[in-house]
């Protein structure tokens, strides 16, 4: 046995983009989403708006702000849109003027605090220890001080100093929240291998930050300046309301302080005070919503996209092989599974067959995003985010239910009692904030009218099934090593003993001596408790050892199926033969691995013959022509043109080679 | 253990930064704010009052900055914040005293409130990810949250003061009535409450309710959720115990970083319905230019502001096992 931990067969890349490229990228990418999102543009409307009137103040005012020519407390009309003021000035051309002070105190609070946040943030990353410390501690207390109040102190000991203290104030004591976002996104990105390879390549420290950190950040960077910006709005707005800002300047926060103290609302002019505080309010949602919508945009998750209609055309193409066991538990046909995106739906999963039989363990194989755990999450009936694909078209029948068809809340029913699903990290599938135990009682309470006492005791069962001391039901999960907390979710996944136990790649996060007991374990339960095992993963090794039947998936197609000694012994497909020179073998004499040159295909633009042919070393013309169907060979089945009778081949590709 | 220490230490610190800068700032100010305010009062007030003044600028004492400032801190420790010059010749203290059980039960109960409120209504978004809530909160609070406090508070007074005369505009509580614990005072304070906490409990709840419904949707993606879901949990349980007790957390975290913008926000409000409370009693202050009043006052905030934080830390404790194994 090689001592090579099981890796993804990894794809010999292909010549990398240059980094400078990928770099611009980021910017035409950010701007592109930007125009993408209704939220994002609503928002960016109603900035123009305001830059709009704060540019040209002078020829879209109809009066002189400041001019008190006319009747004080007017009511609105056609030469005073919004009134006049208790001085008789024009409520409108000042609230035209004030947009000027208010959005350069936005653009001004909001650059002076970015640029602080990230100096801040960025070197207290980059340069760690003793640096990052202080700086952290800093943006901290910063952080809790309240630091409204304490401009107000400011500005009390210094009235009317003016709008460039204003600017200088909330800039130097609003960073400090951006300061901690970009901090933790520089360190995420310290160890990323781009930065590695400019260290290595002796760049200096500013160079790095300018050149390769802060590229990466433009949308953090951007939500920042936005934070910033929308918080000296009203802060402004707020202070000069209360008197502290120069009581002679042209702001709407100013408007608000005059409108106030002349009881505008109760002296009818009420336009006076509502109008500029509209205006407040929209500069303010305009850059809430902006952000907002860079939130979505740097965060797929928060952004919805929805199939609406089944696709056409998917249909089964091929006779299922006959499983070795008489019943079948599980019969899928047809199964097509797609994912919405901002484009064509990507179809992930394509029209594929399979069967279980009782007590049998079939393994499926691929590389990563060939589909294999979409297929299990779909006959699971688990799609949903962040595998937010559904199920085009198709059957699952199991135990002779049509899973497809099933509501949700009959489904309940037959979940963990009938199948059980073990997923690949348990650290990730057992909730943080309960014991095992508790775990363990709610999957019993929603199945039966088990006692608490009769729960204690199957938990305590199942827990020594998969030798683990019982004394761990009251622990949490980070309480347990990571072998442990994989054997917890087996045990768990035992607790009604199903027909059926799903496994998504359950030791791949584990060792290979941890691996491997595990996987006996596995076996031993199977044989010890009869139920049926369908077991994805990635590592052929494990395939061999511990399978009835192997399915063999590539780019969201099924390539080849058919029992696992047989495709050991003889691979039929030049997929299955490829990845099995990937993997060292178990018993074998010492080979050379090979990866597999090229990389899977895009599932948005799958090639249009044989999704294989561009890495196959054996293609021929008509692999481009269509996708070949599934051909049956010695009850193996196998998608690849050179098992078509027709085809007239060398009979050592066709033997085993 | 070293977890609380260290926790503890750090609001140690940020108070004596808080302390710090009481004392820094007025001895920075470029101008002389103090020796004009001197001037001004100068012959008008008592002796004893223009000396409140000088402590509190560090003027016409012989004093080093240093002596000055361990001085300065001893006071503090003791609690002897000075005499307040809009109440002379009041102790600061009995000033705050009074004017804190109002802002106590005004904002600290519709913070809560606002945050309870709006935390349920996020969960419930988030997890009926795409329907009606969902399709009409998150743009609706994204707006609200935009609005300045003061404004709504203003809206609020001229629509159901002025216009449709309902409820009182503004104070704690009538003039005419007794201030006592008596059936007609309570309700009298709270026919005064209830515009001020409206304005406070619509401008802040947006946020937790976007927090609320952004964290649930992450953890919807998690594979607690979907194991919970192949277990055949009802949806209920699933929402609360699930992806609600998950989600929950990093919003504790956001509520103690959101305190300071609440704190400035009811500063506001209290202004607007000139409510006897902290937030008032201190741009009282300001306009008096009384600053013994207003710095104990600025410590008080930071003092609120910390102890939020620490519940916040103590609940985190309470829902997540894994902090509680790092204190």
């Amino acid at each position: 046995m090689t001592a090579v931990t099981a890796a993804e067969p990894t794809a010999t890349p292909g010549p990398e983009p240059p980094l400078g490229e990928a770099r611009r990228g980021y910017g035409a990418d950010l701007w592109n989403a930007v125009l993408r999102n209704r939220k994002a543009l609503v928002g960016l409307f109603m900035l123009l708006f305001f830059v709009v009137l704060a540019t040209f103040p002078g020829q879209i005012a109809p009066y002189n702000p400041q001019a008190t020519d006319f009747l004080p407390g007017l009511g609105p009309s056609s030469a005073h849109w919004f009134g006049t003021t208790a001085y008789g000035q024009d409520v409108l051309s000042q609230v035209i003027w004030a947009t000027r002070q208010s959005l350069l105190i936005a653009f001004a609070v909001g650059g002076l605090a970015t640029v602080l946040a990230v100096i801040v943030g960025v070197s207290a990353a980059y340069l760690g220890g003793v640096a990052d410390g202080t700086l952290s501690l800093l943006t901290d207390v910063l952080l809790v001080i309240p630091i409204f109040p304490l401009i107000i102190v400011i500005a009390a000991y210094e009235k009317n100093s003016g709008l460039g203290m204003l600017i200088i104030v909330l800039g130097a004591l609003g960073w400090s929240y951006g300061a901690r976002q970009l901090r933790s996104q520089t360190l995420s990105l310290r160890t990323r291998d781009f930065l590695e390879s400019a260290r290595v390549r002796g760049e200096r420290r500013l160079y790095v930050i300018v050149c390769e950190i802060l590229p990466t950040m433009t949308s953090l960077i951007v939500a920042t300046f936005l934070g910033a910006a929308l918080y000296a709005v009203l802060a402004a707005a707020g202070l000069q309301f209360i008197g502290l800002g120069d009581p002679n300047s042209q702001s709407w926060g100013t408007m608000l302080y005059w409108a106030e103290n002349n009881e505008a609302l109760g002296a009818g002019m009420v336009l006076w005070a509502i109008v500029p505080g509209i205006c407040v309010a929209a500069v303010g949602a305009a850059f809430a919503l902006l952000n907002y919508a860079f939130d979505e945009i740097s965060n797929p998750a928060l952004r919805m996209r929805r199939l609406d209609r089944p696709i056409a055309g998917a249909r089964g193409d091929a006779v299922p092989a006959v499983p070795p066991a008489a019943d079948r538990i599980l019969e899928v046909r047809g199964l097509t599974v797609a994912y919405a995106t901002d484009g064509d739906p990507v179809i992930a999963v394509d029209n594929v067959d399979l069967d279980v039989g009782r007590g049998e363990f079939l393994a499926i194989v691929g590389e990563s995003g060939c589909g294999k755990s979409t297929l299990l999450y779909a006959i699971t009936r688990l799609l949903g985010p962040p595998f937010a694909g559904e199920i085009m078209s198709g059957h699952i029948l199991f135990q002779g239910r049509d899973l497809v068809s099933l509501d949700e809340r009959r489904l309940r029913h037959l979940r963990w009692r009938e199948f059980s699903v073990v997923m690949q990290s348990a650290m990730n599938a057992l909730n943080p904030v309960l014991t095992i135990e508790a775990q363990m009682r709610d999957a019993c309470k929603a199945h039966s009218n088990m006692s608490d006492k009769e729960i204690a005791k199957r938990s305590r069962e199942v827990l020594e099934l998969v030798s683990i001391d019982p004394i761990h039901l009251h622990s949490y999960p980070h309480q347990l090593s990571g072998g442990m907390r994989q054997r917890a979710m087996i045990a768990m996944a035992l607790l009604f003993t199903p027909d059926l136990i799903i496994m998504d790649e359950p030791t791949s996060a584990l060792d290979v001596v941890a691996q491997r007991s595990l996987m006996v374990q596995i076996k031993e339960l199977q044989q010890k408790l009869g139920f049926a095992v369908v077991f994805v993963t990635h590592d052929m090794s494990l395939v061999g050892h511990f399978s009835d039947r192997v399915l063999v998936m590539y780019a969201a197609q099924v390539a080849e199926l058919g029992a696992t000694r047989r495709v050991f012994a003889q691979p039929r497909h030049p997929y299955t033969r490829a990845l099995m020179e990937a993997f060292p073998s178990i018993h074998g004499a010492n080979a050379r691995l090979t990866g597999i040159p090229g990389s899977p295909p895009d599932l948005a633009r799958p090639p249009a013959g044989c999704r294989f042919a561009p890495r196959c070393p054996h293609v021929m013309a008509r692999c481009h022509e269509a996708v070949p169907p599934l051909y049956d060979v010695e009850d193996d089945l196998v998608r690849c043109v050179l098992f078509d009778k027709g085809t007239v081949v060398e009979p050592s590709l066709v033997q085993a080679s | 253990m070293r977890f609380v220490v260290r926790r503890l230490g750090f609001f140690v610190l940020t108070l004596w930064a808080a302390v710090t800068l009481n004392f820094l700032i007025p001895r920075l100010m470029p101008g002389n704010a103090a020796i004009a305010m001197m001037g001004r009062y100068k012959g008008h007030i008592q002796p004893q009052a223009l000396h409140a003044i000088e402590v509190a600028f560090g003027i016409n004492t012989h004093e080093s900055l240093v002596h000055a400032y361990f001085t300065y801190l001893g006071n503090i420790a003791r609690l002897r914040f000075g005499i307040s010059l809009t109440f002379f010749p009041d102790q600061v203290t009995h000033q705050v005293l009074q004017a804190l059980p109002w802002t106590l039960a005004l904002v600290g109960i519709t913070t809560v409130l606002a945050f309870v409120l709006g935390t349920f209504i996020g969960l419930v978004s988030g997890w009926r990810r795409g329907g009606m809530l969902d399709g009409a909160l998150p743009p609706l609070f994204v707006i609200t949250s935009a609005f300045p406090y003061f404004w709504i508070g203003l809206l609020a007074i001229w629509l159901f003061s002025i216009k449709l005369g309902w409820l009182p505009e503004s104070g704690g509580y009538d003039v005419q009535t007794n201030v006592a614990w008596s059936w007609n005072f309570v309700g009298d304070a709270l026919t005064h409450a209830v515009l001020p906490a409206f304005t406070i409990l619509i401008t802040s709840i947006g946020g937790w309710i976007l927090t609320m419904r952004n964290n649930t949707i992450s953890v919807l993606a998690e594979d607690y959720v979907r194991m919970a879901r192949a277990k055949g949990l009802s949806p209920g349980r699933i929402m609360w115990t699930y992806a609600g007790r998950n989600a929950i957390l990093p919003n504790l975290a956001g509520f103690a970083m959101s305190l300071g913008f609440v704190v400035s926000g009811a500063i506001l409000v209290e202004y607007v319905f000139n409510y006897p409370g902290v937030g008032w009693m201190f741009l009282q202050s300001v306009e008096n230019q009384d600053y013994a009043l207003m710095q104990a006052l600025f410590l008080l905030l930071t003092v609120a502001v910390l102890v939020a934080i620490l519940a916040a830390d103590g609940a985190t404790a309470v829902l997540d096992p894994r902090t509680r194994d790092r204190a």
